[in-house]
């Protein structure tokens, strides 16, 4: 008789759980998802400064002391936001930030090339305006270096401690919230 | 009319043509091509929510199709290029996951709802045939014989009451 009284409720009780499930689905974030890289080693590159193609970046130059490396560009509408808060971190929190150039235009396999200085030009009157956080900014113009990141567009930031391991890779772009709650506390243990 | 009938053909060549532009892609061997597109089909766009980098036209996915091709002119076989992106994107980048405790449940589930469902549909028949087992009739034997002793003088309709019993002990077990 027992056996009898658990069948019943059976459907209910699968009811329930689809419900909790889809219920969890509905306010979880589709676009969230943990990074590869994150305890990894930076990877290897050589790429030129974006305002001087005779200097070149590796990790050897990059990865001195803990470093904010944010990708972004020109074209990017996230970007211009956060870049008035990025500016903020680099003069009252002495975060060091350094920029990943991301082009969207430049392949060489389909014949399309970036004009380097029209991007100069660009950089240069967009970080007059809205506020320049960025020790450097290396150029990746074939995202070879944003594919080893893992990097999906911009605006994406990491985190990488002294002995260059990513320890944070944030997908969008850095707000005060976003800071607070969740790189803050990745930064002040690495920045010790 | 007639610039009608131009403007709507050069809109048409136009397209022709912008659709040829990436799809020349000229491969070493027909081996070659087919696992490119068997790779390009299997990998997912990581900035897409559901889109193969085949099928994808975001930036990403294009620097992902090129890297397949170049890793592939390398020499390198599926299961290296499909490394090569999840080590990168992670797992969310390719449409086969692994088998592992995370994703155990996706085939466990249904293979155990299958077995659940065998389970019940076989308790089922098994409490039906107990219905028409001789004990079940035995009970009803003794019922009649009292019903007879103590009404003995009117005659039953033995099949009746047979029929009524058997249908309440089928409810009974249902």
């Amino acid at each position: 008789m027992t056996k009898k009284i658990n069948f019943r409720f059976l459907p209910l009780v699968v009811f329930v759980l689809l419900l909790g499930f889809l219920l969890k689905g509905l306010f979880s974030d589709p676009s969230e998802r943990d990074s590869a890289l994150i305890g990894k080693s930076f990877p290897q590159f050589e790429l030129p400064d974006l305002n001087s193609n005779n200097k070149m970046h590796t990790p050897e130059t990059l990865l001195t002391e803990p470093v904010l490396v944010n990708v972004w560009g020109t074209w990017c509408l996230t970007c211009k936001y956060e870049l008035p808060f990025l500016t903020k971190l680099a003069n009252e929190y002495d975060v060091k930030i350094v920029g990943l150039y991301y082009d969207q235009n430049h392949a060489p396999e389909f014949g399309e090339y970036a004009d380097i200085p029209t991007i100069r030009v660009e950089v240069k009157e967009m970080l007059a305006r809205l506020g320049n956080p960025y020790q450097y900014n290396i150029l990746d113009l074939d995202r070879s270096l944003s594919l080893d990141l893992g990097v999906t567009g911009a605006p994406e930031s990491f985190l990488i401690d002294a002995n260059g391991i990513v320890r944070m890779h944030h997908m969008g772009d850095v707000n005060e919230r976003i800071w607070r709650e969740k790189l803050a506390p990745v930064w002040n243990e690495i920045s010790q | 009319m007639n610039k009608f009938v131009i403007t709507i053909g050069l809109l048409l060549l136009s397209n022709i043509a912008q659709a040829t532009t990436e799809d020349q892609i000229s491969f070493k061997s027909e081996q070659q091509k087919q696992l490119y597109l068997e790779l390009t089909a299997e990998l997912r766009c990581p900035k897409c929510q559901n889109q193969n980098i085949a099928d994808s036209n975001a930036v990403v996915a294009k620097d992902m199709r090129v890297k397949t091709k170049q890793l592939l002119d390398e020499g390198q076989n599926k299961q290296q290029v499909i490394d090569y992106m999840i080590n990168r994107y992670g797992q969310f980048a390719h449409y086969q996951p692994p088998f592992n405790v995370a994703t155990s449940m996706l085939w466990l589930l249904p293979i155990g709802f299958i077995l659940f469902a065998g389970f019940v549909q076989v308790k089922r028949s098994k409490s039906k045939q107990q219905v028409d087992e001789p004990t079940n009739l035995s009970d009803l034997d003794d019922e009649l014989a009292q019903l007879l002793v103590s009404d003995s003088n009117n005659k039953i309709d033995t099949s009746a009451s047979n029929n009524a019993k058997t249908e309440a002990n089928v409810k009974d077990i249902k």
